[in-house]
């Protein structure tokens, strides 16, 4: 933490210091970049102590949060929205203004009507439709990185075409903008300050422009559903197809590829498990369920609108409440051998797509991804490892992810 | 067997259909649709691993009643 942080943002008066914990999603050991790192091994040593603590700096900005570590706990503030919010405008606060991205950012009931409208979209039957073109999309890159050589860029080559393309034509757009989107979701969540502030004014003008285009020119695709919807019989403002555009921007960039690259970086490492998957593919929709509780990427952040205590936490209104998918993933009351990847587990009910109303709409879709992407690449790839001489960089913060993937099959 | 469905409390996970989409019926947004289900002999272990897989609590698995 930088001297000037712990200055302008002191420890507030109603946090008792005996539980102010030096835990930080973004500063303790494991967080920054890190070759062969394993951040998500790394949060769950906050088991060792209590179920709830105050981090003084566990924002991207620096500011304070409480951590809830017990999935049961984090369940039960993610499901009660009365008294944790979670509009903070995140997005457009880099801007520096203030606007919901919908329907993530919205509170009950504003926010089932905007959820009712869009999840059709994105419910399990509708995601089963879309599989066939999924499915071609991966084996059409796979089959370029087989007949291409021995090794690839798993990130560069496959994770981040793969994921984007799937979210690109689902939006309605070409292809040929996906690296520079790729670069404008990377400064976003992983950018200093003013590289945040030039991608989120990009995102914006590009959503603006394509909700105009899509008012004038309309296609079969997300954001002309978007333009032409109505909510309560009025059709949307643009500020709030604006603030859906700019959600479903966000949320398709990075989570996925992340997903898949823990995954294939986890089966380089563990041959056995590669050979389990690999010699009965049926096995993946159960083991992916794994993957996702052992490698989630996301830190769910609500606000207290009151004064509450929360298992001996006396939390204030306005105090960020932080409920770290990784974090609950790990509990040993909710999974037995929490830091034990078995994927052959069970009882299994993670949070890699948060508990509550504001489950992650695309969890469906991202499920697939996830599912077709490891079935097309263990069926064309043969056994994989990370290629020596190489380290992949893994990374804590915002969004967990993972960099220079490079795997080998020589 | 009964499964007693907390509708408040379904989120669409999907992850009960998952395991049983016979069984554990969705609506149009992919939501469990309401009113508790009834569970034939021969589903019983499937519908128990389904009500086990909900990450929201909303399906609790009742014995006392005959199917």
């Amino acid at each position: 933490m930088r001297k000037n942080q712990i200055a302008s943002n002191p420890l507030p008066d109603h946090v008792p210091p005996e539980m102010v914990r030096d835990f930080s999603l973004f500063t303790s050991p494991g967080m920054a970049p890190t070759a062969n790192g394993d951040p998500h091994a790394a949060v769950a040593c906050v088991h060792d102590g209590p179920p709830i603590f105050y981090s003084p700096n566990n924002t991207r900005d620096g500011q304070g949060t409480w951590v809830i570590t017990r999935a049961k706990d984090q369940r039960t503030v993610l499901q009660d929205t009365e008294t944790f919010s979670s509009h903070r405008s995140i997005f457009a606060s880099a801007l520096g203004e203030n606007w919901p991205m919908i329907p993530l950012e919205l509170d009950p009931p504003a926010h089932g009507i905007f959820r009712s409208l869009l999840n059709p979209l994105f419910s399990p039957q509708r995601v089963t439709a879309l599989e066939p073109a999924v499915r071609e999309r991966a084996v059409a890159l796979i089959d370029s990185i087989a007949a291409a050589g021995t090794s690839c860029d798993l990130m560069k080559e496959f994770a981040f075409p793969f994921a984007v393309n799937i979210f690109l034509r689902f939006l309605g757009l070409p292809d040929d903008r996906l690296t520079t989107f790729v670069g404008w979701g990377k400064n976003l969540f992983h950018g200093d300050v003013p590289k945040r502030l030039a991608a989120a004014q990009r995102i914006v003008a590009f959503i603006d422009e394509l909700a105009a285009l899509r008012r004038k020119v309309p296609g079969d695709d997300f954001m002309t559903f978007v333009v032409q919807a109505q909510v309560q019989g009025r059709p949307l403002s643009d500020e709030e197809v604006r603030g859906i555009g700019v959600l479903v921007f966000a949320a398709g960039l990075d989570t996925v590829a992340t997903a898949i690259g823990f995954d294939l970086a986890y089966l380089a490492r563990n041959q056995k498990d590669q050979e389990w998957l690999r010699s009965e593919p049926d096995r993946i929709v159960l083991a992916a369920e794994e993957l996702l509780r052992a490698y989630p990427t996301v830190q769910i952040i609500r606000v207290a609108t009151k004064d509450i205590d929360f298992e001996g936490a006396p939390i204030r209104k306005g105090d960020y409440v932080s409920c770290a998918s990784m974090i609950a993933n790990r509990d040993p009351a909710e999974f037995d051998c929490p830091n034990t990847i078995n994927l052959a587990r069970e009882h299994n009910r993670h949070t890699a797509f948060a508990y509550g109303p504001h489950r992650c709409l695309g969890s469906h879709l991202a499920r697939r991804e996830i599912v077709i992407g490891l079935e097309e690449w263990l069926a064309r790839i043969p056994p994989f490892r990370i290629k020596e001489g190489t380290a992949p960089i893994a990374h804590g913060g915002h969004v967990f992810g993972i960099e220079n993937l490079i795997l080998d099959w020589s | 067997m009964r499964i007693i469905v907390h509708n408040t409390k379904c989120q669409g996970h999907a992850r009960c259909w998952a395991h049983a989409p016979d069984i554990f019926k969705l609506d149009d947004e992919g939501y469990i649709l309401p009113g508790d289900i009834k569970v034939a002999e021969k589903d019983e272990r499937l519908a128990s691993q389904g009500a086990r897989s909900c990450p929201e609590r909303a399906l609790v698995i009742d014995l006392t009643a005959a199917a």
